[in-house]
C-alpha cells in the first residue's frame, strides 16, 4: 500500500505529541493513582508505561541504526509492506479491540516501578520525535529494522515507526482508562 | 491589535503540556491571554531554552512560521496557559494594509534587535555578566518564570543561578 510520506510523518508526530502530553498529565497524579489497578491481571498506569519503555529500549536504537545504514535518498510515497501493514492494523487502537497476549519479556506485571518510569518514557518520546524529524529525509521504504518477537522477519522503517507510535498510543489509552476507573472508584 | 476575525481560535494548554514538538510544521502565531510558555530545542539530550512567552505577548515557532517547513522547536506551557490562535494567512492579510504594514515593519525591527541582544548574551562568557544583561533587559523573566528554565536560558546550571542570585 502506498502512503504519502509527509502527511504520514505529520500524523505520527502529532500522535506522539498527544502521547507526550498524556504522560505529563500522569506525572501530576499521586503514587496511589499511578499504581492502582482494577484487578490483579490488569495493568496500572505505571505498568502500561513500563511496557512501552521496554519496547522503546529495543526499537529506538534499532530505528536509529537502520537510519544510519541507509544511503538511499528519501521518497515521496512510502510503500508499506504486507507484514508491516498487518502488524500496524493489529496494534492500532480502535473501538472494541481484542485483548492481546504480551510476550513474557515485555510483561511489566509486578516489576519495580516509580515516577522514574514516567521520566524514562518522556525521554523516549522526545527521542522518538528526533527520529521522526529525521524521517523527513530518510527513505522509509528501503531502510529495514528487526522486530522483537522473531528473527525471521524485518520490517520497513516506515512500518516500524507506525507500529511503535500506534503501540504507544494503544497503551497510553489503556493507562488513561486505568486513571478514569481510579477516579471513578476514588 | 484589535482586528476582528484575526484571533479566531482559542486554545488551552495545561501545565507542562506541549503545544508543538520537534519535526512538526506550525505556521500559527499565538497570543498569550494568560500563563507562560517556553520555546526550546534538544541537543544531545540537553534542553536549551530559547525564548519565553508571557501574558500579553506573542509566541511562535518562528522558523516554521516563515518557511512553512518542519521545525525542531518545542513549545511547552510552563503553567496553565490560555492562547488565541492567529492563522498565518489571516495575519498576512491583516498586515497588508498600509497602516498595519508600518506596524509589521516595526515589529520585525524590534525582533532583529532582540535577536542581536540574544546573540551578544550567548557570546558573553561570564555567567554573572550574562545574568546581569538579562536581568536588566527583562526583569519580568525573573518574576514569572521558574529558576530551572531561567538557568537553561542563561546557559548555566540552576545551582550556579541560585548562587549568583544570593551574592
Amino acid at each position: 500500500m502506498k502512503i504519502a510520506k509527509e502527511p504520514l510523518i505529520a500524523e505520527l508526530i502529532e500522535t506522539t505529541r498527544q502521547n507526550l502530553n498524556a504522560l505529563t498529565h500522569f506525572k501530576e497524579q499521586t503514587a496511589t493513582a499511578l499504581n492502582w489497578k482494577a484487578n490483579a491481571e490488569s495493568w496500572s498506569i505505571l505498568e502500561c508505561v513500563e511496557h512501552l519503555n521496554r519496547y522503546g529500549k529495543f526499537y529506538l536504537p534499532e530505528m536509529e541504526r537502520s537510519m544510519k545504514n541507509t544511503t538511499v535518498p528519501g521518497e515521496v510515497m512510502f510503500s508499506s509492506g504486507v507484514l508491516g501493514e498487518y502488524f500496524v492494523k493489529l496494534i492500532r487502537p480502535r473501538e472494541q479491540q481484542k485483548k492481546m497476549k504480551t510476550l513474557k519479556d515485555m510483561n511489566p506485571l509486578g516489576s519495580e516501578l516509580s515516577v522514574k518510569t514516567l521520566d524514562r518514557c518522556l525521554m523516549q518520546q522526545k527521542e522518538l520525535l528526533r527520529l521522526l524529524d529525521e524521517a523527513h529525509d530518510t527513505n522509509l521504504t528501503k531502510a529495514k529494522t528487526a522486530v522483537t518477537f522473531t528473527r525471521l522477519i524485518r520490517l520497513r522503517l516506515g512500518d516500524t515507526m507506525r507500529f511503535v507510535v500506534y503501540h504507544n498510543q494503544r497503551h497510553i489509552l489503556q493507562a488513561q482508562r486505568a486513571l478514569a476507573s481510579y477516579v471513578g472508584v476514588g | 491589535m484589535h482586528a476582528a476575525g484575526l484571533f479566531e481560535q482559542q486554545l488551552e494548554v495545561s501545565r507542562n503540556e506541549h503545544l508543538k514538538v520537534q519535526g512538526s510544521v506550525d505556521t500559527n502565531l499565538y497570543y498569550v491571554v494568560q500563563g507562560s510558555l517556553r520555546v526550546y530545542v534538544i541537543d544531545e539530550w540537553e534542553e536549551h531554552t530559547i525564548r519565553f512567552g508571557y501574558q500579553g505577548s506573542f509566541i511562535t515557532a518562528l522558523d516554521s512560521f516563515i518557511t512553512e517547513a518542519p521545525s525542531e522547536y518545542y513549545i511547552q506551557a510552563i503553567k496553565k496557559t490560555e492562547l488565541r490562535v492567529i492563522d498565518k494567512n489571516a495575519f498576512n492579510q491583516f498586515m497588508k494594509t498600509p497602516e498595519h504594514s508600518k506596524l509589521w515593519h516595526q515589529l520585525w525591527e524590534l525582533l532583529v534587535v532582540q535577536q542581536l541582544e540574544r546573540e551578544r548574551d550567548l557570546l558573553t562568557s561570564s555567567p554573572l555578566e550574562r545574568y546581569h544583561r538579562v536581568l536588566q533587559r527583562s526583569p519580568r523573566l525573573f518574576q514569572e518564570i521558574p529558576n530551572k528554565y531561567i538557568a537553561s536560558y542563561l546557559r548555566m546550571t540552576p545551582e550556579t543561578l541560585s548562587r549568583i542570585k544570593k551574592s
